[in-house]
Order: C-alpha cells, then sequence, then structure tokens
C-alpha cells in the first residue's frame, strides 16, 4: 500500500460512499493536528537556545535603526509578507518596526526574472537596500531555493544579520556559510514544514517585541 | 537596552499552541464536510475565490499556490484566484466605493453561481470580508469562512455554508491554525476529487 492508499484506503476500494470517505478524511484532519504538535516540540527542543539568541539579535539591529527584509518563492513569498506584515503591523501594544517583502513588488521581480536570470531575484533588491546592521529572512521548504541562497550570500556581503527558515534536512541552506540563525523544521512534509515556520516566525517577533521591552501580545493573554 | 529571554518565555509561547490545534482535530469533521461541498463546486467546474486583510491576504495568496500549483507532483492544478493581490485595484476600489466594499465589488465582477467564496478573518469582524462573503452568499456561491476568536460578525451572518473557527484569542495563533486548516483543504478536495464516485450527482445528499 501506498502512503496515500493507506491514509484513505476507502478512495482505492470502489467504495462511492460519501460517509465513508468522510469518516477518513477526520481521521485524517485530527492525524495531521498532531503531527504538527509534535513537530512544534520537535522544534522547541531543537531550537529553544537559538530562537533567544535570534530574537536578542533582531532586538539589537531594529535598536540600533535597523530593517528587516524578508523573501521566499510560492507560499514562502506569503510567509515573507505575513512576517513583514507582522513587524509592521502588530497592533497595540506592540511596537512596528520597518520591514520589506522582497515578492510583493512584481515589476522589480519579474524584470530581473526577464532580464537577468530568477536566480537574483532575491539578491539584486538587497544589494541595493540592505545596509550593513539589516536582517535579511529568507525562507525555503527544500533548503534548496537558488535565489534565496544568493541573497544571504549578499546580505552576508553587506554585514547584514542572516536568519533561514528551511524544512527537511536543510538542504543547501544547511551547508551555507551565509546564515547566522538557521532553523530546520525535522519534517518531510512541505505542509507541516510550512505550519512550524510559521509558529517560529510568529515566535521570534514575539521574542523579539520582549527583548526590546514592549510586550507583543504577551499581555492579552493574560 | 535589550532584554534578557528565558527558555521557559520561549515554552509558554509554543505551548499557547497546543490546545487551538488539538481544537482543530476535534473539528475534524466539520472540516471534512466543508472539503467534500469544495470538491462538488470544482467538479462543477467552480473557481476557488479567495480574500482577505493583512496577514490573511498573505494566507489568501497561499492557498491560491496551494491549488493552482500543488507541491504533491500528479495532483492537478485546480481553478484559484485572490482578490487580495492586486493593489491598484484595491486601492482604487477602496478610494472609490470605500474600504467596505474592496472584495465584494471584485466578487460581483468575477465571481460566478458554481463558485466558492473563501474569506478569511484572524476576529471575525473585517466588514470587507464579511461583505463580500455576504455578497457570495446572495448569488448562490459556496461560502466559507476561516475566522478565530469568538467569531465576530462574521460567524452572526446567516447562511453562510461552512465557518471554520481556530479556538483562539491570539491572532498569531489563530493564524497558525488557519494554515493547518487551509493545508487540510487542499489536501481533503483533491481526496473528494480523486473518488468522482463520491462526486457523482446520484450519491450527493
Amino acid at each position: 500500500m501506498s502512503g496515500v492508499e493507506s491514509l484513505y484506503p476507502f478512495l482505492y476500494s470502489g467504495v462511492s460512499d460519501v460517509e465513508a470517505v468522510l469518516a477518513d478524511v477526520t481521521r485524517s484532519t485530527l492525524e495531521k493536528s498532531e503531527e504538527i504538535t509534535r513537530l512544534r516540540a520537535d522544534v522547541l527542543e531543537l531550537y529553544r537556545g537559538r530562537l533567544i539568541e535570534c530574537a536578542r539579535a533582531m532586538a539589537r539591529s531594529f535598536a540600533a535603526g535597523g530593517r528587516l527584509f524578508a523573501f521566499g518563492n510560492g507560499g514562502s513569498s506569503t510567509d515573507a509578507q505575513a512576517v513583514v506584515e507582522l513587524f509592521q503591523n502588530p497592533g497595540a501594544p506592540a511596537r512596528p518596526l520597518p520591514a520589506e517583502a522582497l515578492a510583493t513588488d512584481i515589476a522589480v521581480l519579474s524584470a530581473l526574472a526577464n532580464d537577468v536570470s530568477f536566480d537574483v531575484v532575491f539578491a539584486r533588491p538587497l544589494a541595493a537596500s540592505g545596509r550593513a546592521g539589516d536582517i535579511a529572512v529568507g525562507l525555503s521548504t527544500s533548503g534548496g531555493s537558488a535565489n534565496v541562497l544568493r541573497a544571504f550570500e549578499e546580505a552576508t556581503r553587506r554585514g547584514m544579520l542572516t536568519i533561514g527558515l528551511a524544512g527537511y534536512d536543510g538542504g543547501k541552506m544547511a551547508e551555507a556559510d551565509t546564515i547566522d540563525h538557521l532553523f530546520v523544521m525535522p519534517s518531510s512534509s512541505v505542509h507541516r514544514i510550512q505550519e512550524a515556520q510559521t509558529t517560529t516566525y510568529n515566535t521570534l517577533w514575539e521574542l523579539t517585541q520582549l527583548a526590546l521591552g514592549t510586550p507583543g501580545s504577551a499581555q492579552a493573554q493574560q | 537596552m535589550i532584554a534578557e529571554l528565558t527558555g521557559q518565555q520561549v515554552d509558554q509561547l509554543f505551548a499557547r499552541r497546543t490546545d487551538p490545534t488539538t481544537a482543530l482535530g476535534q473539528d475534524a469533521e466539520e472540516v471534512g464536510r466543508a472539503c467534500y461541498d469544495m470538491a462538488l463546486r470544482f467538479h462543477r467546474g467552480g473557481r476557488l475565490v479567495c480574500f482577505g486583510n493583512g496577514s490573511a491576504a498573505a494566507d489568501a495568496a497561499h492557498i491560491v499556490v496551494e491549488f493552482v500549483h500543488p507541491v504533491i507532483v500528479g495532483k492537478r492544478a485546480l481553478p484559484a484566484v485572490s482578490l487580495a493581490n492586486d493593489a491598484a485595484t484595491m486601492s482604487g476600489i477602496t478610494r472609490r466605493g470605500g474600504f467596505e466594499d474592496s472584495f465584494a465589488a471584485q466578487l460581483r465582477l468575477q465571481a460566478a453561481p458554481e463558485d466558492i467564496a473563501l474569506g478569511i478573518s484572524t476576529d471575525g469582524d473585517c466588514p470587507n470580508v464579511a461583505r463580500a462573503l455576504i455578497a457570495a452568499r446572495d448569488a448562490g456561491l459556496l461560502t466559507v469562512a476561516l475566522v478565530g476568536g469568538d467569531g465576530g460578525q462574521i460567524s452572526r451572518i446567516t447562511g453562510l455554508d461552512h465557518v471554520l473557527v481556530a479556538h483562539s484569542e491570539d491572532p498569531r495563533v489563530v493564524k497558525e491554525v488557519h494554515v493547518t486548516t487551509y493545508h487540510v483543504l487542499w489536501e481533503l478536495v483533491h481526496v473528494f476529487f480523486e473518488q468522482p464516485g463520491v462526486l457523482d450527482p446520484k450519491v450527493v445528499r
């Protein structure tokens, strides 16, 4: 039986009963909610100390006038947008912090992809705007996105703080010497990796706020 | 001055995720029924129309890329669009018709009755998401809402087909539950979609 077959036996049994398939998918959803909870626990054990170190470095950067740049492809580009929206527009009492998502400017992105190569679509804007002390946050579920790796090289050249979120075994991002703080979600599911990455950047944001002395949603929770 | 942080603080942040994620597992059947209805709409040629504000606008874009360019090789592309991607259109409509109409105006122009409207709002109180869901309901679309907290004004709209609530007051945690929810929505729509027998009108109940 393939993985999919064992998850949804009715799919392959010739049974076309809606309730039976619903029972299958209900069980599958429950399993997924348990899977992401286990993965978050793994990430916490692996990176508790690293999250603190990284958030304090981000707080130092913002306190010194740094800006955050976030980038990724596909679903990760939307995560980059979410990171930027979170830092810039967190709601009171948290402190808004300057950030920019590199995949949202379609004119720049398509110009570079069309005229040069897709590999430079994030590195070039960083070369233009990034300054020493700024923050580069790159997301890639595989850890192998060439344009994300190129952006980390450029960010390092410019003296930026570099933060990477990856999955699987970290891929080329795990081999790169251009990423100061790397968080690898130990999973082989793209979906669970993205979900754990979301928790990771949300947590980094909240810890950054705490390090700056401005509570995020911590107060609202009490 | 950068404050010290403790491992206990990190543990507390992660712990905040556990109960709302468990609650999603408890709502699994409701999620499954939403997926079945979505699969029926795709089967009839419908398109998925997503919308949300702020972080939820990024989620809308994320959902679209899940459906149009599946991460699992061999899954077919399904039609989907986000109404939040085009800053020129969004700001143009907002200027002329007001913020509350920013999604409904686009939906009225672009959507067909067989389509699916998927609105995302972390607290359920986004007036433009609410208005677009009402417009979708009135036009006969399948309506699905992802909300959080107490569900806000969106949960009080009558006649929506599926309102899935992430059980947390923290908008960051709500978002994380939403990400898992729409990943599951995508996967389960394909489970139904690959079983044409259950999408055949004669077994529809």
